[in-house]
């Protein structure tokens, strides 16, 4: 699982990003690694709701500086070894090791991660991804100010935002 | 063409390595800066480097600035591919010795156009527009 | 997927708005590219298609989504290799009392050449010297994007050079904006290349590059001919490096004249003066 780490809540100007702006970085990822036709789907789920896949891999990458906060990707167990295959070009999904799912989905939260941190105010470091076979978890100290819900070949993947407690309202 | 490539992700190392090696580059790959460097030191020296901004050991803007001050690798190409996409960093990366700047995520036709930028595609295509 | 006759009830209305050819083998692109268009609507693409008929609206839309070229900064190379080692010299030396340019991208889409274009003129012209890129497009759309000069992340990753990318570009959140001084440079008109060139005064160059293929043979001898009256007398014609076997009838051969420079063959007019890229010249003559 992933704990997030801890922010000093006081150091930052705090911000959120832009709702369209993360679903549209996550669809140039997605197209960009899958290929034009690959588009994501909308998908409406209730607020509060958890990630609702069977299985799944999530990923986070935490960003410091002039901008603090932690992107989170959570894809259903399907789609992060289907994505995996495409990315480590894996002949078939039943080939890929947990190892290959770790690096893939690492990857994947990097640079969706990476891409909210040019929005936001800078400068500003981006960690190295960490990595769980299952849900993400979230420390009580942050809370989310942004959640895309979508999904790809009928299989959820989720990006969220989370700041320090005390963030924007 | 040799191409070395440098990132720590495994999954990005094949993305890049199969577009280069489908433009006849061969590739050796490294996990992060240190690694690149002593493969440097011990083999053969590569055209072009392509390389990512953050990983563990060494990162990619530290790797740049250390091979720079080696005059014995000035002719290397030096790319950065990563998602590092701030005015700022892109200028950092440039002011340090990188020549070209790829922001992830990218296509594969970015890649390929930027190494016909650097002049590292053959060309023994037709001349270019040409009326019979 | 397409139905055969949905894929022919848009070729022939593409045909017929824009002369442009769109064959068949080519589902792929109508179905990739209208899929938005039917699902905005609501509408399987079938149901969408059959009511076009109906619709001006949602045809315009369709037109300018057949017809957007995907572009990258620099497309090839080659011409822009080109344009500054040989062409811009011959052009500065022809245009020293006006010091003026005027250049035509025609079928612009989203503007990276003729953007690409003035970044050049950025560098290479001396101080003193005006230019104005005149853009042109069929797709209304595509003209808005010239004009706001934004570009997605996406795109500024397509063969643009990364110094030219800080030097002329401010990133706008997720998007990358152009300069002011270079938008200002950039006229934007709507136009069809199978219609009349109405009012657009001569220009020294023109860049008429990876759009004549889809046009039927006939409007491509056509747009060649009055492309002749646009051109200033010495100037330069660019074509697309996959336009290569463009059958033309005599009248039409004999009033271009290839030209090549560099890996590229320009067209300059029959009558247009050699080009003078060395000095040597001057010791041809009279021998």
């Amino acid at each position: 699982m992933n704990m997030l780490t801890f922010f000093d809540p006081a150091s930052a100007d705090l911000e959120a990003p832009d709702l369209e702006d993360v679903r549209s970085v996550t669809e140039d990822v997605w197209m960009a690694l899958l290929g034009e036709d690959e588009a994501l789907a909308p998908r409406a789920v209730p607020a509060g709701a958890p990630f609702d896949a069977a299985g799944a891999w999530s990923a986070a990458v935490t960003v410091t500086g002039g901008w603090q906060g932690v992107i989170t990707i959570e894809l259903d167990e399907t789609v992060a070894r289907t994505v995996t295959a495409r990315m480590l070009d894996i002949p078939t999904v039943d080939e890929v090791h947990d190892g290959d799912a770790a690096d893939a989905v690492g990857e994947l939260v990097n640079m969706v991660g990476g891409s909210i941190k040019s929005l936001m105010p800078g400068p500003s470091t981006l960690s190295l991804p960490s990595v769980a076979a299952g849900r993400a978890a979230f420390a009580s100290d942050v809370q989310e100010v942004c959640r895309v819900d979508v999904a790809w070949r009928g299989g959820p993947v989720r990006v969220c935002v989370h700041v320090p407690q005390g963030g924007p309202r | 063409m040799r191409a070395m490539i440098i990132d720590d992700s495994r999954a990005m190392r094949s993305i890049l390595r199969h577009i280069v090696t489908g433009l006849d580059f061969e590739t050796a790959e490294a996990v992060h800066g240190q690694d690149a460097l002593d493969q440097l030191r011990s083999g053969p020296v590569p055209d072009i480097c392509l390389v990512d901004w953050n990983m563990p050991v060494m990162d990619g803007y530290t790797f740049i600035t250390e091979v720079r001050a080696n005059p014995a690798w000035r002719d290397i190409t030096l790319m950065m591919v990563t998602t590092e996409g701030e005015q700022r960093n892109i200028v950092r990366a440039l002011a340090a010795g990188a020549h070209e700047y790829v922001i992830k995520p990218f296509t594969p036709d970015a890649i390929v156009e930027k190494l016909e930028l650097l002049g590292l595609l053959n060309h023994d295509a037709a001349p270019d527009g040409v009326l019979a | 997927m397409t139905t055969p006759t949905a894929f022919a009830s848009v070729s022939a209305l593409v045909r017929r708005e824009t002369s442009m050819v769109y064959d068949e083998g080519k589902e792929y692109l109508v179905e990739a590219r209208l899929a938005p268009l039917a699902a905005a609507k609501g509408m399987d693409l079938e149901t969408y298609v059959s009511r076009l008929a109906f619709d001006p609206d949602e045809r315009r839309k369709v037109i300018d989504a057949l017809t957007i070229n995907e572009t990258s900064w620099f497309r090839d190379h080659t011409p822009y290799q080109a344009f500054t080692d040989a062409i811009l010299p011959d052009l500065l030396e022809r245009r020293s009392t006006t010091r003026r340019l005027r250049i035509w991208s025609a079928a612009c889409s989203s503007g990276q050449e003729a953007y690409s274009i003035a970044m050049l003129l950025d560098q290479h012209l001396p101080a003193g010297w005006e230019y104005e890129i005149v853009a042109t497009d069929i797709a209304t759309t595509m003209l808005e994007r010239v004009k706001s000069g934004r570009y997605s992340q996406v795109e500024v990753n397509r063969g643009l050079p990364a110094t030219s990318l800080v030097r002329y570009f401010n990133r706008v959140g997720r998007e990358w904006e152009i300069a002011e001084r270079l938008r200002q440079r950039i006229t934007v008109r709507h136009l069809n290349l199978a219609a009349p060139y109405v009012a657009l005064g001569t220009f020294d160059m023109i860049w008429l590059r990876n759009v004549l293929i889809y046009f039927d043979a006939p409007t491509k001898q056509d747009i060649l001919r009055r492309m002749l009256p646009m051109l200033s007398l010495d100037g330069y014609l660019l074509l697309g490096s996959s336009e290569t076997t463009l059958d033309l009838p005599d009248d039409l051969a004999a009033a271009w004249r290839r030209e090549p420079i560099g890996r590229v063959q320009a067209h300059r007019r029959a009558n247009a003066p050699v080009a003078q890229p060395t000095p040597s010249h001057l010791t041809l003559t009279g021998a």
